[in-house]
């Protein structure tokens, strides 16, 4: 694992937050393997550790795993995007009206999707790059705007529906033993990922989270950089979006609302720095896991399923998480530096990049 | 003048908007349907006169809306157990200002990234809340809705509270030390630590004082209503913090007015009550107000570059 522009102990203190996260992921699992297993009314046994049901875990975590996917570049650099959510919903309602009122075929209406996911991503872009707005800012806007514009193109009513069998195979059926989307998902997971760790091109992304007039100066392109993470996010949100239609054969304007700060749970529970230049791919998808493995955990075990509660049980708890995870990550860094003998110069506002 | 110039451009669109209205759709000028915008928008007012400090502190606060649903139903629940309207509103302030205290402790004390604590807290306490109510609605007894007055009375009593308040925390945060300092510190909180002050403590007031008005502003909108809706305030972070920004507030900290986020506030809440009497279709709403957020930012970006093109940089 990269972190070539940390000093040493630094690097062992961010692998050990990807490991913490794996003893966490593998806690979990474990802790509902035993407790989670039950029957239910029909008398059938509803186990938490069948491979159904991992299927299952996998399948629903397909659409936030991809947009958690989609903001792990933006915030390596730095940056937020908190319009996936609302462009998923835009996306997804673009594809139902190509396809049902446009007449187009569904390949054309995915190719077209997936145009506009980057479309959107670019507007972002521009007003980031080249405006020089706050990336908070401009996709808060977008956040507004692009949930808008589906309400305003489905007239807040409006559900597409009835799509054929060949494309809701890709969201309700599997290929060679998986679930058809986690086919998707790990293919874009694995393309992030060397784009991320393994090209000097995703390279600059963290170079730019750190210090982004040290890039310029160092000759890299910024804007550009920076531009082509929106885009990319916008393209992997539409992907998304496609994924989403197939799994529940609807389209609708409030389609994955809410879904952005999810995915900023799990990018940051993965591992990455709000601030920039910290973080990774891998970091992310264990963290998409971590809460999958609990929402769907606690579902099945018996006093959850008694106050049918799970929901409310998994949000309270991943919020929890998230919260332990970021103070242990500041208690660690104390002790280390304590430990260290270095002088502990940096005020506590200061952004941990500073210190 | 050029040093409002932010504020006066968005006073400026809101009086061109109204102005508009008034030709085209005078129907907007009724006095009913007017006071009951204006009323259903003071609480929001008041959350953005809240958020307003918190980002001039160079903070964020996402987990209002949460705060406000728990504020809301806990002053609802107090005042079906009938207890009088002035200890429901201590309790619900009270309440929020711990609420805010825990945000303050997490991103002051610990020195933790406010709009990842503030998240945290919003899923945290969200779901907090629906585990324990379940998502069931509060009858509120008698005499609490308009406080016992009539509706209009009411009306014009929360709008009246709702702009004294706003109008002493501009003058607070403008011309008294403890508003100072959080420019100050919103500003550059390192100057601000070598110039004597905490920013530390700054920071966590800022939030127990959002959290305080988060409280209040959940009383507002109880004493609205004869029920109280627990997912009243899903999205309402949003809303707020867009207000905000739309009202001048930089994002970066250490500038604005609140005067600029009432004009921001009410801008915003006049799209749909436009887009109604105008006969475009009400869908538009979100739209035109992303549309309306993502002008307001061009034009701060606009401003910092002719800014640096004058300095030479």
């Amino acid at each position: 694992m990269t972190f070539p522009s940390l000093p040493r102990d630094w690097k062992t203190f961010f692998l050990r937050h990807e490991m913490l996260l794996l003893y966490v992921l593998i806690a979990e699992w474990l802790f509902f393997y035993f407790a989670g297993t039950t029957t239910n009314r029909r008398g059938i046994v509803v186990g938490f550790g069948t491979l159904d049901r991992q299927f299952d875990i996998l399948r629903h975590s397909c659409e936030i795993g991809l947009l958690a996917l989609a903001l792990t570049p933006v915030i390596l650099t730095g940056g937020i995007d908190l319009s996936v959510g609302s462009l998923l919903g835009l996306c997804a309602v673009v594809f139902g009206k190509l396809w049902q009122d446009g007449g187009v075929s569904i390949p054309v209406a995915i190719a077209l999707t997936l145009c506009s996911g980057a479309l959107a991503g670019g507007f972002n872009a521009v007003l980031i790059t080249a405006a020089r707005l706050p990336p908070l800012i401009v996709t808060l806007g977008a956040y507004s705007l692009y949930r808008g514009l589906a309400e305003a193109m489905t007239r807040g009513s409006v559900t597409y529906t009835g799509f054929p069998d060949g494309f809701l195979f890709l969201g309700q059926e599997r290929w060679l033993g998986m679930p058809t989307q986690a086919w998707v998902f790990l293919a874009v997971a694995g393309l992030v990922w060397v784009l991320v760790h393994r090209t000097t091109y995703g390279r600059t992304f963290r170079v730019i989270g750190f210090s982004p007039e040290g890039a310029r100066f160092a000759g890299l392109p910024v804007a550009r950089r920076l531009g082509l993470v929106y885009v990319l996010a916008g393209v992997i949100a539409a992907t998304a979006a496609i994924i989403y239609t197939a799994r529940l054969g609807q389209a609708k304007a409030d389609a994955g609302l809410g879904y952005e700060l999810f995915a900023i749970t799990a990018v940051v529970l993965g591992g990455s720095s709000i601030f920039g230049g910290v973080g990774s791919v891998h970091g992310t998808l264990l963290g998409v896991a971590a809460i999958a493995v609990l929402k769907n955990g606690l579902a099945t075990l018996p006093l959850v399923m008694r106050l049918n509660a799970a929901e409310e049980f998994s949000g309270l708890l991943t919020g929890a998480l998230l919260l332990l995870a970021l103070a242990a990550g500041v208690l660690a860094k104390k002790l280390w530096r304590r430990g260290s003998g270095a002088h502990a110069t940096a005020t506590a506002l200061e952004p941990p990049k500073t210190a | 003048m050029k040093r409002y110039f932010r504020e006066l451009s968005v006073a400026a669109v809101l009086f061109f908007v109204l102005a508009l209205l008034a030709v085209l759709a005078p129907a907007f000028y009724e006095p009913q349907p007017l006071l009951s915008l204006l009323t259903r928008e003071a609480p929001t007012l008041v959350l953005a006169s809240g958020m307003a400090v918190v980002m001039i502190a160079r903070q964020i606060d996402i987990s209002v809306g949460s705060q406000f649903s728990i504020c809301s139903v806990s002053a609802g629940l107090l005042a079906a157990a009938h207890w009088p309207v002035g200890w429901v509103l201590l309790a619900s302030i009270g309440l929020g200002a711990a609420l805010g205290a825990i945000n303050g402790l997490l991103i002051a004390g610990l020195g933790l990234p406010s709009i990842v604590v503030t998240l945290a807290m919003m899923v945290t306490l969200r779901q907090g809340l629906n585990l324990v109510r379940q998502g069931e609605f509060v009858t509120l007894p008698d005499g609490l809705q308009w406080l016992g007055l009539n509706q209009a009375a009411g009306q014009f009593a929360l709008i009246l509270a709702t702009l004294g308040l706003v109008a002493i925390l501009a003058f607070a945060l403008r011309h008294l030390v403890a508003g100072r300092v959080v420019y100050a510190v919103g500003s550059d909180p390192e100057a601000a630590r070598l110039a004597g002050l905490r920013p530390q403590l700054v920071t966590f007031l800022v939030f127990v004082v959002m959290g305080a008005l988060v409280g209040l502003a959940a009383l507002m909108n109880v004493v609205q209503s004869p029920q109280v809706q627990p997912l009243t305030g899903t999205g309402l972070e949003l809303k707020v913090i867009a207000a905000v920004v739309v009202g001048g507030v930089a994002i970066s900290g250490g500038r604005g007015h609140l005067w600029g986020v009432v004009a921001g506030l009410l801008l915003l809440a006049c799209v749909s009550p436009a887009l109604i009497h105008l006969r475009v279709e009400a869908h538009w709403e979100k739209a035109v107000q992303g549309g309306i957020i993502l002008l307001a930012a061009a034009a701060d970006g606009l401003r910092v570059r002719g800014r640096r093109d004058r300095a030479g940089t």
